[in-house]
């Protein structure tokens, strides 16, 4: 639920961008391991029904991009993307994780 | 550039050695994008192939599947029919088996002897057939002895079967009973030969070529870059040279001297060594790689040689969700606009 908040931060033309990154991010990361399973069957679900860039999914792309590549997933949000919001929500949804 | 008219299918293998997570990811974009079929690899140091072919049944629609390719040494044929019958229940009619003799190298691995690979396949299709159409089977074979197997459920209809092949009697075995062939090779001169072959066992059972669907197994890299849809295809080329016969070498020009080099530059694990040793003649051999355009050109030269499928096989290209892309938009729409 933490990461629905951040997806409302993504103006609308930049969520299939954003969810192509992600998922590449994903999809190269050495860390699969790292993955939640119902995380994964929740992207492959929507993926299959052509909605990977609907807010359900990028909750979960962003999860999981946070899970396996924490790094790549804020340098997509600040750098390339510059969703400064987004980055900053986030980073919160992480430091409250940590405590 | 011009097209060619005519049935060509296009097929997707994977490797199961990442999370199914990642293959299935493929196997959807794969699906959307346009292509045919989809073939897992069957090692069993890799994830297994038909619990990767199940997750597959669950997250596509219409794309046909099946093992590429099994081989009877490691599961008995009695069990293969089991599992592709369950798995033709998942998704009717999109179910394939792949079948052959298998990788010596990965069956010595396992300690499993590979006796007589054509009659072994050959009674694996028979046995798989048998069982496949609901029969009681009584199997006197010179590999297997089947007692008495049938299903305790009713298999859904007719599952087509293609050999994976390589020598000349494989191929005119698979020619002659198989549904389909996949062939092992990426250039027309390998193409030539193999179908050869296949028309002797089509000719032999009285079928027509066009009754048999010729499946080209590539080893495939593309990218808008040539030196980058090359760069990644020369690792899996360095490992079909040190695979390769003499004979095959000879066939492209290829210095044997070098080809050994490479082969003992990969059993002392040093890549460097023997990827640096990979020459542009062996890529052209034993790849298909480049830019859209080249690779267009080549699949045109390997449908005039015979072929109905064109299978697009390991590495794919330096990203593979990219070349998913690039393939579908340039290379299958420039054969079916």
């Amino acid at each position: 639920m933490a990461y629905h908040k951040a997806v409302e931060t993504i103006p609308l033309e930049k969520r299939e961008e954003l969810s192509d990154k992600l998922m590449d991010a994903i999809l190269v990361s050495k860390n699969e391991d790292k993955m939640p399973i119902l995380l994964a069957n929740t992207i492959l679900y929507h993926w299959q029904r052509g909605l990977l860039a609907g807010g359900a999914s990028l909750a979960a792309l962003l999860e999981a991009a946070v899970l396996l590549e924490p790094d790549r997933t804020m340098e997509i949000l600040e750098v390339e993307l510059q969703l400064t919001n987004t980055a900053k929500t986030v980073n919160e949804v992480l430091m409250k994780a940590e405590k | 550039m011009i097209r060619v008219i005519g049935m060509v299918r296009f097929g997707i293998e994977f490797v199961p050695r990442e999370a199914y997570w990642k293959t299935i990811y493929y196997a959807i974009q794969a699906e959307k994008r346009g292509f045919n079929y989809l073939w897992i690899t069957d090692h069993f140091n890799n994830r297994n192939v038909y619990v990767t072919l199940t997750a597959a049944a669950i997250y596509t629609n219409k794309i046909t599947f099946g093992p590429g390719v099994t081989n009877p040494y490691l599961v008995n044929p009695v069990i293969t029919a089991q599992t592709i019958a369950s798995l033709n229940e998942t998704a009717p009619g999109r179910v394939v088996l792949g079948v052959g003799a298998g990788d010596k190298t990965t069956l010595d691995c396992a300690g499993v002897e590979m006796r007589s690979p054509l009659t072994a396949v050959q009674e694996c299709i028979e046995i798989f057939r048998r069982m496949t159409s609901g029969e009681s089977v009584v199997f006197q074979g010179e590999v297997f002895k089947i007692a008495g197997a049938k299903f305790l459920f009713k298999p859904r209809g007719k599952i087509p079967v293609y050999v994976g092949a390589q020598g000349p009697k494989m191929l005119a075995m698979a020619g002659k009973i198989g549904d389909g062939v996949l062939i092992n090779a990426c250039h027309p001169k390998d193409i030539t030969y193999a179908v050869d072959c296949v028309k002797k066992g089509v000719s032999e059972a009285g079928k027509k070529l066009t009754d048999v669907d010729v499946a080209a197994y590539t080893s495939f890299s593309v990218h808008e870059n040539l030196k980058k849809a090359t760069k990644a295809a020369v690792p899996v080329v360095s490992f079909i040279v040190a695979g390769s016969p003499s004979v095959v070498l000879e066939r492209h020009g290829i210095d044997l001297k070098a080809a050994e080099e490479i082969r003992e530059a990969l059993k002392a694990s040093q890549w460097g060594q023997a990827f640096g040793l990979v020459s542009p003649e062996m890529i052209e051999a034993f790849s298909v790689c480049g830019t859209p355009d080249m690779c267009i050109e080549r699949i045109t030269q390997l449908l005039k040689s015979g072929i109905s499928q064109f299978v697009v096989g390991s590495p794919i290209g330096p990203n593979v969700r990219e070349a998913i892309n690039l393939i579908g938009e340039k290379i299958i729409h420039h054969f079916k606009p």
